[in-house]
């Protein structure tokens, strides 16, 4: 072995970078986590890997490579703390980012608020030119008008600019004829076209897509120069790669172009880590469940990988209310967010029943028993009334919680409720396990999965106390509570292929595809992909490329999305197409609807490096026996008075033990609440699995 | 008894059934209203038929009158007991259903354990059903295309071939309609099989307990808001468009207690046009524009219907009698609730919205396209919303609909049509403290080559929506086309090739006197081109220079008061009044 040991991962969240380093030699993993650094969070990305190789006394030329996410661009959506940013549409249409869908997105709420459009109206301009559906131009590009706008961006000073033409995703040439004469008349100015940001039908979300990856565009080119630049200063020779939404990492110089596909890499690095420890347990249908202390979110493999979406929003101008924020069209693991956590306030509703969140006490004050100034009933505090948390071990001990205050808190809805103290802390245990089983159960209904046949990947803090319940709920019978979960982000980008992928829009009936000109598309979006592909290091024999054409019966609007081999295609392979639309949409639907012609939507290529193939080392030899270290009342039912129940380290918990619920096991990260008919074992690679209904 | 949180959480998992049932329905649509406007309802119904979850999708004009139908007329035809496993019904009779013949509402029963415990219903527009095409033109329900009493479309999971027959020879995309009644019938089963793992689950026999405590405790929470309002007797009335006459909408909200009743006597008799309104979408508009104002936070089922007594007299355009014409009722259904919050505002002014565009505009386009088929198709567009005590209305919004537009270019996607131009419609939102929404504009072209039929569906071009409390009218609407003619708005006319046709959408009215406007937000407009620099100085009072593009505070506070003194004295107590309907300029 030459090649460079070291497989350096960084991932910024909004409170702390985490940093991994994998020995892929060895199987050893090191971690680093220190608080982001703000306004620049490269700062705590330099000297937390500057920490890390002096502590793990690694070299900087002994790391391979680098992996990279960062919430960065998610937050400069959020707070609109992007560029000065002028949007360029064909004329009349300058409002497509403004009336939106026309909807409201809350039936009963006379007050809603609707997200703004990045770009302010006054910087939005009509460039007169227009292409029809089938991408015949009906109207050529007015180029001297297009140069007038360009003076008239250079006084306003703007420093990014957005192009999305109408049906620009069937015939790009007056976009890149736009973006050559921008580049040529404001040479310092970032630019985005919508054909190459977010090719696909619907002008809205496109070019809100295209005026996100514009808004952020100079702020990431800033930052990951200073990452590259501060990373090569510290010695590291290693090509440095960006976790992308879709699951996937790519060069810097992708990133810089395509920022927006940014967004939300981090959870999907969690995804990623719950798709790597269910392999390592040989499971293939995994559901990444994630409970931290105000959200919780849940992503579902489908076939194996996780699934990728093209329709998600974000900045919500509504926390937790689905089309209030700007919608995305770029591919991103498919993840629902719940406002479901251990901070979640239980109230009353108007119909007099318990509530649980979405409002939630946060961190500060926080539940009740962190004794902060919290005063409403929260699930944590539920959660130490029933004897699942140890108010002295909690994160570790770091933070004491106190019971009484805990208590107190319960009081008021006890008694409106008429229910015992215990009761009501069960009923708020329970109730937040619904929600969150309720909208894992409608998101696999959306997509036609059986959600029950899946296996948990329970992490964050709240995890793996509510797994069992959830679980239950969702009728799933087993969970595995992976190590590592502090930092699960940041291992999920070890896992991460070097991939990208190009979708395009070219909407034709099966029986009258023009198979050559599928052929020359399909051409292009490969070798787009290959270049940037081997720009990040893959050797060309490594990289492997597939397709995913999105089919529908002429006159659905939603597509079913089927894999077909990548090859030169011929008239013989529609009756294939056809099957393989078929087979899938029976699965989904039940019912073909026959005699309806079909046709194919958008083509889909995703090019890819080899997915990683790690080994962590086998966990230390425990320093315990496998006893239990203490004994606690746990209340278990709704209607039983508190067990006394075993409670364990994990820690001292070796490869092999297993024991039959209930009993709890404590770790600085989380605590595990393992529930009657449920048994807990120590497997590979230092997973808890839990089983329903037998003995691990 | 059902301890209360184990009713929240069964609850809660209803909900969650009746949105796997719509997502399963939206999915498997062949339909662009229903899977992109979302122009669907979906619900779930105990045994007698009372609705007591419905899904997020879905608009009023659905929701509340598919909760009437199961109740009154599906349950009383077909009692649960005397249905089997795989029997399915439907109908799209106006008056027991959503008030045109568009609507199909499928209705299935559940059967657990070897009997009927629920009922799964939705309602979803079909692209056609026959008869004229969708405008107002026709003169009687009999020229509206196929009506489909209530029956069995399914028998024991046998399908009714006959009626697929006659449904099939009778619409013009047959394909189309077929596949969507199939994918409502999908939605349905999808609900069924959910409802039966939770009753499992559970081990429960049925949902009447919950069903029973959900509807009390949604009719106490109900009654509760309305007991909080005086008691009194709180009017307005409005004029609209109408087809060929102006019509009236009156309506008169009185608060006993915890009981309240609207009447709409005084309001315009049913007229020979098909804007007709069935009593019951006059009742889904009516329950859900009080819901909002009053009770956002309250779910809505049948214990929210209990509290509150919908009246109009029958022979009116909100009391139809049958066989009047009626494919185009939204047009004035969804006006009721204009007057409702205007008369509301006298009592909860911070909980309403002054007027806005309020119907939809729809359009419709047939012919005959470039391959030498036929097309039909149909989108929605939404003017401004009014504005209220503390915000602007909302832009190119739909109120009190819940239904979304459509991307042009899944418009020129699906029909060969041009759009030239879609965009908001200056100086279209009502002046006032707070602005109305803006309308917008379109403008469309046919490229077939040949001439299309243009069904128009359009109101407030003569009547524009009023401001609240001294707010002023949002612009009316308008329509015409490019060589200068003029389309009647609620009928249909040849589009020519070559020829244009332009939409102005209306805009909401203002709330609250122009002049007390914040200049910086004036100003904030005018940058943005929402309101001219001619308005801004008109209607707000603001001297802007046009080459700073910034305000001269000097000369506004001068221009303001000339404005204010130079006015007519404006009343400032609430404008809607006592048993008159007297409105705000």
């Amino acid at each position: 072995m030459t090649a460079p040991p070291i497989l350096l991962t960084v991932d910024i969240g909004g409170t702390f970078t985490d940093i991994v380093a994998l020995d892929s030699v060895s199987g050893t993993i090191t971690v680093e986590k220190l608080l982001t650094t703000y306004p620049d969070p490269s700062g705590a990305v330099l000297a937390g890997v500057a920490n890390l190789l002096e502590n793990a006394r690694l070299a900087p030329a002994s790391i391979r490579y680098v992996v990279h996410g960062t919430t960065l661009i998610t937050n400069t959506l959020i707070e609109r703390k992007g560029a000065k940013t002028a949007l360029l549409t064909t004329a009349g249409f300058r409002d497509a980012v403004e009336i939106g869908n026309e909807g409201r997105y809350d039936m009963y709420d006379l007050a809603l608020k609707k997200p703004a459009p990045l770009v302010e109206r006054r910087l939005r301009f009509d460039v007169p030119e227009r292409i029809l559906a089938d991408g015949r131009v009906r109207q050529a590009l007015d180029e001297a008008c297009l140069r007038e706008i360009c003076a008239a961006l250079r006084a306003e000073t703007i420093e990014a600019v957005a192009i999305c033409f109408l049906h620009a995703y069937t015939n790009p040439a007056h976009e890149l004829a736009a973006l050559e004469i921008a580049r040529d008349e404001l040479p310092a100015v970032s630019l985005s076209a919508s054909h190459q940001v977010a090719p696909g039908m619907r002008e809205y979300p496109r070019a809100s897509t295209t005026s996100a990856n514009a808004y952020v565009q100079p702020a990431a080119e800033r930052y990951l120069e200073r990452v590259a630049s501060g990373l090569g200063a510290s010695g590291i020779r290693a090509p440095l790669n960006i976790m992308l939404s879709s699951g996937g990492t790519t060069t810097v110089a992708a990133a810089r172009a395509f920022p927006v596909r940014l967004v939300e890499s981090g959870p999907a690095g969690g995804a990623l880590a719950g798709v790597y420890w269910g392999r390592l347990l040989g499971r293939s249908d995994v559901l990444a469940f994630d409970m931290g202390g105000t959200t919780a979110k849940a992503a579902l493999t489908r076939a194996g990988d996780l699934a990728i979406s093209h329709q998600s929003e974000v900045a919500h101008a509504h926390r937790f209310k689905r089309g209030s924020g700007l919608p995305l069209m770029t591919p991103m693991i498919e993840m629902i967010e719940i406002g479901a956590g251990g901070g979640s306030i239980a109230r009353l509703n108007p119909l007099g029943l318990p509530a649980v969140g979405p409002q939630s006490a946060g961190s500060a004050p926080g539940p009740a028993a962190y004794g902060l100034g919290g005063r409403e009933p929260t699930v944590t505090d539920a959660d130490l009334l029933l004897g699942y948390l140890n108010p002295d071990y909690f994160a570790g001990g770091s933070i004491r919680l106190n019971v009484e205050k805990a208590r107190a808190s319960f009081a008021g809805l006890a008694a409106a409720l008429n229910l015992t103290l215990d009761r009501m802390a069960w009923g708020v245990h329970q109730l937040v396990n619904e929600n969150m089983a309720a909208a894992a159960r409608v998101h696999a209904a959306e997509r036609g999965l059986e959600i029950r046949r899946y296996c948990m990947v329970a992490t964050g803090g709240a995890g793996p106390v509510h797994a069992c319940g959830v679980a239950q709920g969702l009728g799933i019978r087993e969970i595995i509570i992976p190590p590592l979960a502090g930092v699960g982000s940041a291992f999920g980008f070890l896992t991460a292929p070097i991939a990208f992928d190009f979708t395009r829009s070219y909407v034709a009936k099966l029986r009258e595809l023009d198979v050559a000109e599928v052929n020359a598309i399909l051409r292009e979006l490969e070798r787009e992909g290959r270049r940037i592909v081997e720009a990040a290091g893959v050797p060309a024999p490594d990289i492997s490329a597939s397709l995913n054409i999105d089919m529908r019966y002429v006159g659905q609007g939603y597509e079913v999305r089927v894999p077909f081999p990548l090859e030169t295609l011929t008239k013989d392979h529609i009756a294939k197409m056809q099957q393989v639309f078929e087979d899938e949409y029976r699965a989904f639907y039940g019912k073909l609807a026959d005699g309806v012609p079909i046709e194919a939507v958008n083509w889909r290529v995703l090019i890819s490096g080899p997915k990683p193939t790690i080994e962590i080392a086998a966990p230390e030899a425990p320093a315990g026996d496998g006893a239990p270290y203490a004994c606690r009342p746990v209340r278990l039912a709704p209607d039983q008075a508190p067990q006394v129940t075993p409670v364990y380290r994990r820690e001292q918990l070796a490869q092999g033990w297993s024991a039959e619920g209930p009993l709890i096991i404590e770790e600085a990260a989380s605590t595990t609440v393992v529930t009657p008919g449920w048994s807990a074992r120590m497997a590979a690679g230092g997973c808890l699995l839990l089983k329903r209904g037998e003995l691990a | 008894m059902i301890d209360p949180i184990t009713l929240e959480v069964i609850w809660r998992r209803l909900i969650s059934v009746v949105d796997e049932q719509a997502a399963a329905l939206i999915h498997s649509s062949f339909t662009t209203v229903v899977r992109e406007a979302g122009d669907l309802s979906a619900g779930v119904f105990d045994r007698s038929g009372n609705m007591i979850a419905q899904s997020v999708t879905g608009t009023p004009g659905h929701i509340n009158t598919m909760a009437n139908c199961v109740r009154r007329f599906v349950v009383p035809k077909y009692p649960i007991d005397s249905l089997e496993p795989g029997d399915t019904l439907i109908t799209n009779d106006p008056w027991e259903a959503s008030g045109h013949l568009f609507d199909l509402t499928i209705v299935s029963p559940v059967f657990y354990r070897g009997r009927g415990v629920a009922y799964f219903a939705n309602t979803c527009h079909a692209v056609d059903i026959g008869g004229a095409t969708m405008g107002g033109d026709a003169r009687s329900l009999y020229e509206e295309g196929l009506a489909i009493p209530l029956m069995k479309l399914f028998k024991a999971g046998e399908a009714n071939s006959a009626l697929f027959d006659i449904i099939r020879a009778n619409v013009r995309v047959p394909d189309q309609v077929i596949g969507d009644i199939y994918a409502q019938e999908v939605g349905n089963q999808v609900g069924a099989r959910k409802l039966i793992e939770m009753l499992d689950e559970y081990d429960l026999p049925d949902i009447e307990e919950v069903s029973a405590q959900i509807l009390d405790r949604t009719e106490i929470a109900l009654r509760a808001a309305i007991g909080a309002l005086p008691d009194g007797r709180y009017t307005n009335t409005i004029m609209i468009d109408g087809f060929d006459e102006p019509l009236t909408i009156a309506c008169a909200i009185t608060v006993a207690g915890d009981n309240l009743t609207v009447d709409y006597e005084g309001s315009s008799p049913q007229v020979d046009r098909g804007i007709n309104v069935v009593l019951n979408y006059t009742h889904a508009y009516t329950t859900y524009t009080l819901m909002a104002a009053l009770a956002p936070g309250i779910p809505n089922n049948e214990g929210a219907f209990r509290p509150i007594e919908v009246r109009a007299p029958l022979g009116s355009i909100l009391n139809c009698r049958r066989p009047a014409p009626v494919s185009a009722r939204h047009l004035i259904g969804h006006f009721v609730s204009q007057p409702l919050l205007t008369a509301l505002a006298e009592i909860v002014p911070g909980q309403v919205i002054a007027n806005g565009s309020a119907g939809l505009w729809n359009t419709m386009m047939d012919g005959i396209d470039a391959h030498g088929n036929e097309f039909a198709y149909i989108f929605f567009s939404a003017g401004g919303m009014g504005a209220a005590q503390d915000r602007d209305g909302l832009s190119a919004t739909a109120f009190p609909s819940g239904i979304m537009g459509v991307p042009v270019e899944a418009i020129e996607t699906a029909a060969p049509l041009l759009m030239h131009r879609r965009e908001l419609r200056p100086d279209s939102g009502g002046p006032g403290r707070f602005r109305g929404g803006l309308g917008q504009v379109m403008e469309l072209e046919i490229i077939t080559g040949r001439s299309a039929n243009h069904s128009c569906m359009y109101d407030r071009t003569e009547n524009p929506a009023l401001g609240l409390l001294g707010g002023a009218p949002g612009a009316a609407g308008d329509l015409r086309l490019s060589d200068g003619g003029r389309p009647h708005p609620k009928s249909h006319y040849v589009l020519q090739p070559g020829q244009r046709v332009i939409l102005e959408l209306p805009g909401g009215g203002g709330f609250g006197p122009p002049l007390e406007r914040d200049p910086a937000r004036v100003l904030a407009d005018a940058r943005a081109g929402y309101v001219s620099l001619a308005a801004a100085e008109r209607d707000y009072g603001l001297a802007i220079d046009p080459a700073t593009m910034s305000i001269d505070a000097v000369a506004t506070a001068a221009r303001r008061q000339r404005q204010e003194s130079a006015a007519p004295t404006q009343k400032k107590e609430p404008s809607p009044s006592r048993d008159h309907g007297a409105h705000s300029e």
